[in-house]
């Protein structure tokens, strides 16, 4: 997977190196701002209130 | 394997055997796959850890940004001189020094939105709560353990005895600790009660409640912590913070 996505960056060892580094911070920021928040309420980690179970989106 | 760089790996895996130049051996189909499931395990690894720098760190980031934002704003508010109580941008700051978090803003309401801003919030369902200047009741009160702020992280370290202090724009309301619940389930909605039984309270009075999640970075229970009244002290003009915090 990984090997295939370097074969087919264009450019030398350098600049294929420098476009990993892009893709890599965009794949984190896209985790970062939308994934993990849409991610997150539907996990059972951080519920800290005490309620009839039906705390979530009050 | 680099010498066949445009031809992926099933042109590898057709490369001939006997070829004396070349060092790594054909890979087949089957050890394609293998070397695929690796991958996506690696992948699966680093996004779990990703998840918690995300949680532990970088929610705290955003909250403890929010929280100072607003905070400010609400002090900025009540320099300004009396006015209406203003309970959607915060109704005061919490001061829990056994906690060594500073201040946390309180809020109306105990939704994840309003939670994750950073502050502490009161409840409204499914026992409303009271507020600190009401002649009786439980101010309740509820923030995260871990993440957005974690304003309420070191609950365990509140012992019986410990100085819980409200703070609104014209008094300070100093609350003393005498109950805890280290550990109970989080459909216990008694603790909330005016009058919370559990905490060895025998008649009505001002009491004070923070409830966050337990054990540490999960929610399987809940953590209690009861406060009653002790005395208020008016705010005077330099704003002198009461024994307690000094």
């Amino acid at each position: 997977m990984y090997v295939w996505i370097w074969r087919h960056l264009p450019g030398n060892a350098w600049v294929r190196a420098l476009i990993s580094l892009l893709l890599v911070l965009a794949i984190v920021y896209v985790l970062f701002q939308y994934v993990f928040p849409w991610a997150e309420p539907l996990l059972p980690f951080n519920d800290v209130t005490v309620d009839n179970g039906m705390a979530v989106n009050r | 394997m680099k010498q066949q760089s445009e031809s992926g790996y099933d042109a590898v895996a057709r490369i001939d055997d006997d070829e004396p130049e070349r060092l790594t051996r054909p890979r087949g189909k089957i050890a394609a796959a293998v070397s695929l499931f690796g991958e996506l395990l690696i992948t699966l690894g680093v996004l779990l850890a990703l998840f918690v720098v995300y949680s532990l760190w970088w929610t705290n980031v955003l909250a403890d940004r929010e929280s100072k934002k607003q905070g400010n704003h609400v002090r900025e508010n009540w320099a300004k001189g009396p006015g209406a109580l203003d309970t959607k941008d915060g109704i005061g700051f919490l001061h829990v020094p056994s906690m060594k978090n500073g201040e946390v803003l309180v809020k109306s309401g105990t939704g994840s939105k309003i939670l994750n801003e950073g502050v502490a919030g009161f409840y409204r369902a499914p026992v409303k709560s009271a507020m600190p200047w009401d002649a009786k009741g439980n101010f309740t009160l509820a923030a995260h353990r871990d993440g957005h702020g974690a304003k309420f992280h070191n609950i365990h370290k509140v012992k019986a005895g410990d100085a819980v202090v409200f703070e609104t724009r014209d008094t300070w309301y100093v609350y003393k600790v005498y109950s805890e619940l280290r550990e109970t389930s989080k459909y216990n909605v008694e603790v909330l009660d005016p009058l919370p039984k559990e905490s060895g309270a025998k008649k009505p009075g001002r009491f004070l409640t923070l409830t966050t999640c337990t054990p540490v970075y999960t929610s399987d229970y809940r953590y209690i912590v009861w406060a009653e009244l002790e005395r208020t002290e008016k705010v005077d003009s330099k704003r002198t913070r009461p024994k307690e915090l000094s």
